[in-house]
């Protein structure tokens, strides 16, 4: 990579169950405006615009991206990989600059899902249609399976799932970009009704719509602009078949092989060789607790079999590294934004700039992308010096 | 651009309901017949680029369950929504930036599945045109009409440049054979709708020197609404193309053109847009020069979103002598391949490939 690339600009919508009062073109507009401001840049300073919109049925329209992202005149083109949409539109924009094609560029991601009368039925018509419909499986029971794995082989407790649901509601609460975060505790979580178990409903995330918007530019442009230098940056596929990936090899479903793979081709470019030391804060694209849990030993934040003991340091408030002050996705997913959001709160946190949530003394964020059935991975590590 | 790449092999699936075969399948067989074509074999490719469409494979992220056919499996891989040459764009980016050696590009389509004019028509704003059932065809319609409109209704240059397109498709192996074509709206005719096609098409490039590269790229894209457009001048492409050449230094020209369009009528206006003829007499140009789409354009088979990756491949088989009975006599050094967004081609994509 010839040219160091750096984030200069976030703007964030609200995120809501639906937006009611905008279309897409005036959430979009908003959150363009509000990344563009913060990066001291116009519309035409930018050189390319990537959008990040997942299944198209969501929205309940197709293309919805044309009428609300592109920009007459501008390169365009959309990115959909399902949940890790934001995070591999973030990954194209970055390769588009490395290639010296431009010297900034825009990422919109866009999710209207309030907007569907059947977001269920809609996510459900992703399994096979053939072997697996008509066993109803689900987002929900496809978690529910690695869940159960997770507790039968790593040991976690329905306590660590409820309490890591109630920690992350807690860091809800100061989080300017979500409308009324609920708060409760993790007794409320297990009180709650059983999704598929053992997913309690307070565990699971909310339906949410909004925009994350980012600016990217080249070390040139960024001068002496408070930037989130990209360190490091990588994603990896994996096969979709959950079955497959049970007992392979490479490791099992719960492994996350893709996350470990596309962590340490990361943290190599950034130079990092001991991530529990040389982090300060991880977004991590988990809308459920036990999402959230693969991830901690696929990142090298804790040893393989010390996650539940991590999982306990962080629900304590005792553990050094931040992870997820923003709430994460347990309470805002807006699933083609949401992977984005992760990259553009951890750019906020090193830029010093996110408001009541920001933390003391981070110098170096790791942000997390999931998309499919777990088989999509992206790991973005950013750092507030020039690499 | 920092590393320049270069094309090792393509393959082109064009046909109409194979019922032994499912959509996976095609895309394995694809895949396969491009990495044999290469000589490359799977361990060596270090990125996939693929272009997929949700609504046109029938089910939310469909690259969920078809993206491993195409090599992504422990792969680095993105898949775009969007026209198959800007999934080959952004690999060749991939590559300049040195983050890649060497890349499989697929695009898939299986209109036999589907109905794409319904699909389309979602496209449009669900109050205010929706429910007057535009889709897809209707914008290139209203685009002939536009033409019409400023030079008549020229049906005689018109059918030359459809029975010249005929003959092209005729001749081309990779051609689908079935004749199922859309209802278009008037003024245009019902030969010069596309006929539909499942369609999958890969390509491998790469690092390492080969005998065709791509020498530029070109993006853009112009309002979204049709009424604030200029249907007949097509401004995304034009600047598309524009920039291709510019960055392609293409000054000694271009021998072989691929130019996308959903109907004859697009192909047709896109050559005026390219400057390959005056305005209103696009078609009289398409029938007249045979290096416009010898492939026969939609006429051989369409489907988004792989035109763009299809006009690729026709230009790579040109450029290296192999494009069986629709090949043209050289010496040829240059070609141009576009691809298109919906709706109208909103945005618009350019590469030209150059022989080494």
């Amino acid at each position: 990579m010839s040219r160091s690339i750096a984030i200069a600009g976030v703007g964030q919508t609200v995120y809501k169950r639906r937006h009611v009062e905008m279309n897409s073109a005036e959430l979009v507009r908003g959150a363009v405006l509000e990344a563009l401001n913060d990066a001291g840049l116009g519309l035409d300073a930018i050189g390319l615009v990537v959008g990040g919109v997942a299944p198209d049925a969501l929205a309940g329209m197709n293309h919805i991206d044309l009428a609300s992202i592109a920009r007459p005149g501008i390169p365009y083109f959309r990115v959909n990989t399902g949940g890790a949409t934001g995070s591999a539109a973030f990954l194209a924009a970055r390769t588009w600059i490395a290639a010296g094609r431009c010297d900034a560029a825009l990422v919109v991601a866009l999710e209207r899902m309030g907007h569907a009368s059947t977001a269920q039925k809609v996510f459900n018509s992703i399994f096979d249609p053939i072997y697996e419909k008509d066993i109803s499986i689900s987002t929900i029971s496809m978690v529910a399976m690695r869940a159960t794995m997770l507790m039968q082989e790593q040991g976690y407790t329905l306590d660590h799932w409820a309490g890591l649901a109630a920690k992350n509601s807690k860091s809800a609460q100061l989080n300017d970009t979500l409308d009324h975060p609920k708060l409760f505790t993790a007794a409320e979580v297990l009180a709650s009704p059983v999704l598929a178990w053992p997913i309690h409903a307070l565990e699971a995330c909310p339906m949410s719509e909004g925009a994350c918007v980012m600016v990217l530019v080249a070390d040139d442009l960024a001068g002496e602009r408070n930037v989130a230098w990209i360190h490091g940056a990588a994603g990896l596929s994996d096969t979709y078949a959950m079955g497959d990936r049970m007992h392979r090899p490479e490791g099992s479903l719960v492994e996350l092989y893709t996350l470990i793979h596309s962590a340490q081709k990361a943290f190599t470019q950034a130079g990092i060789s001991k991530p529990s030391e040389q982090i300060d804060c991880v977004e991590i694209h988990a809308p459920f607790a036990s999402a959230e849990a693969m991830a901690y030993t696929a990142l090298g934040l804790c040893g393989e079999r010390t996650g539940p003991q991590f999982a306990d340091g962080l629900i304590s408030q005792t553990e050094r590294i931040v992870v997820n002050p923003s709430g994460g996705p347990q309470v805002a997913n807006p699933v083609s934004a949401a992977a984005l959001i992760r990259i553009a709160e951890c750019a906020q946190q090193v830029r010093g700039r996110a408001g009541r949530r920001q933390k003391d003394g981070i110098r170096r964020a790791v942000a997390t992308g999931q998309g499919g059935a777990t088989q999509f991975s992206t790991c973005v590590v950013l750092g507030a010096d020039r690499p | 651009m920092n590393h320049p790449s270069f094309v090792h092999g393509v393959a082109v699936s064009v046909s109409w309901q194979i019922t032994s075969a499912s959509l996976t399948d095609l895309i394995f067989r694809a895949t396969t017949a491009a990495l044999k074509d290469s000589n490359i074999d799977l361990a060596r490719v270090d990125s996939i680029v693929l272009s997929a469409h949700d609504l046109v494979d029938g089910r939310s992220l469909s690259s969920m369950v078809t993206a491993p056919a195409a090599g992504a499996y422990l792969r680095d891989e993105i898949r775009l929504a969007e026209d198959g040459l800007a999934a080959m764009s952004l690999a060749s980016a991939r590559i300049a930036a040195g983050e890649t050696e060497f890349s499989v590009i697929a695009a898939w389509g299986r209109a036999s599945e589907g109905n794409y004019s319904h699909t389309s028509r979602f496209a449009f704003d669900p109050f205010l045109i929706q429910p007057f059932g535009v889709d897809e065809f209707a914008v290139s319609a209203w685009r002939l009409s536009a033409w019409i409109g400023e030079h008549g209704e020229r049906l005689e240059a018109r059918q030359r440049a459809h029975t010249a397109r005929a003959a092209r498709a005729a001749r081309n192996p990779r051609a689908v054979c079935a004749d199922v074509r859309p209802t278009v709206n008037h003024p245009m005719l019902a030969s010069e709708a596309p006929r539909f096609a499942d369609i999958v098409v890969a390509a491998v490039i790469g690092r390492p020197e080969s005998g065709v590269r791509i020498a530029g790229v070109g993006h853009s894209s112009e309002a979204s609404m049709i009424g604030d457009r200029n249907l007949t001048r097509m401004q995304a492409l034009r600047e598309a193309v524009a920039r291709a050449r510019t960055e392609g230094r293409e000054s000694a020209g271009v021998d072989v053109y691929q130019l996308a369009g959903p109907t004859l009528a697009d192909e047709a206006m896109a050559l005026e847009a390219v400057q390959l003829a005056p305005a209103g007499e696009g078609f009289d140009a398409y029938a007249a020069l045979a290096n416009v789409n010898p492939s026969g354009g939609s006429e051989s088979g369409w489907c988004f979103p792989t035109s763009g990756l299809l006009n690729f491949a026709e230009c790579y088989l040109q450029l290296s002598g192999r494009a069986g009975g629709v090949q043209l006599r050289g010496p040829l050094r240059r070609a141009l391949a576009t691809g298109l967004s919906p709706m109208g081609g909103q945005v618009a994509h350019a590469i030209v490939l150059e022989a080494a």
